[in-house]
């Protein structure tokens, strides 16, 4: 055995599991959470925010096992911009759950004067956009010409569903006949999108794509 | 367009990993080609040309 082989058998996803049993574990956690706030479930806020940390839990997991994942075992792509995409994403949503989670704590707790209410509700928004900030900084470091082409395309079949998905409904909401959606919403639209993208990539290509 | 890559490869006993380090790309992106899913821009193009240090006509080939 050289060393290659015992560095490969050390990177070894995240508690012996790989990317798609977690991707499966947060796709089903988080499927269940929306399934318990829709059904109304669960209405308040405070139990929501803490049932949000499971399918947050098992996003981290996905994130640790594709990082740490054998190298090339799979249809998907580790290069070294991407690794610090996936760092960047998991940085940037511990903030979104910290300031979302704060908010709604202090929130319910006490009555918060306008100005830090302003600040605090301003900071949520401002991890997502972080998010997006990632996105942008893997397009330009990435080095693979097709892995960042993959992740322009992600993108842009995202924007175009989210985008699509706020005219359509905004229409609606103005004419009175759907009910009114926090814009945020959106933005999560975005992101499913990505997944949207990532099967379109497989469908044409033969790979998910680094995102 | 056509190509050669995964003839070439075979030739010299790499695999599509060996051949994304020596390009510097991703395995996935060897596949893709080889399968003609994607066509190379004109620098990798070249860079594929000197990895196999042949010219790129003889590697690439319209459809």
């Amino acid at each position: 055995m050289n060393a290659e082989t015992h560095s490969g058998e050390a990177r070894n996803g995240f508690l012996g599991r790989g990317p798609w049993f977690w991707t499966g574990m947060t796709a089903a956690s988080t499927g269940l959470f929306i399934a318990l706030a829709m059904s109304g479930a669960i209405e308040d806020n405070g139990t929501l925010m803490l049932l949000l940390i499971v399918p947050a839990m098992n996003m981290m997991a996905l994130v640790a096992s594709a990082v740490n994942r054998p190298r090339g075992d799979t249809c998907l792509a580790t290069g070294q911009a991407q690794r610090r995409y996936i760092k960047r994403v998991a940085i940037f949503t511990s903030l979104y759950l910290a300031t979302f989670a704060l908010l709604t704590f202090l929130d319910k707790e006490m009555t918060l004067p306008y100005m830090v209410k302003l600040a605090l509700a301003t900071l949520p928004g401002l991890a997502l956009s972080g998010v997006f900030w990632a996105i942008g900084r893997l397009i330009v470091e990435e080095q693979d010409e097709f892995m960042r082409m993959l992740v322009i395309r992600q993108s842009l079949i995202a924007s175009g569903l989210a985008l699509s998905a706020a005219s359509v409904w905004g229409f609606l909401e103005s004419a009175k006949v759907a009910p009114h959606v926090d814009a945020y919403w959106f933005a999560i639209i975005w992101f499913l999108g990505l997944g949207v993208g990532a099967v379109f990539n497989r469908i044409q290509y033969g790979t998910w794509g680094a995102v | 367009m056509k190509n050669r890559l995964k003839v070439l490869r075979a030739e010299r006993d790499w695999s599509q990993q060996d051949l994304g380090e020596r390009l510097g790309v991703s395995r996935q992106s060897v596949n893709a080609i080889e399968k003609g899913r994607y066509d190379p821009s004109l620098p990798l193009a070249f860079t594929i040309s000197e990895v196999f240090d042949l010219p790129i006509e003889e590697i690439f080939s319209r459809d």
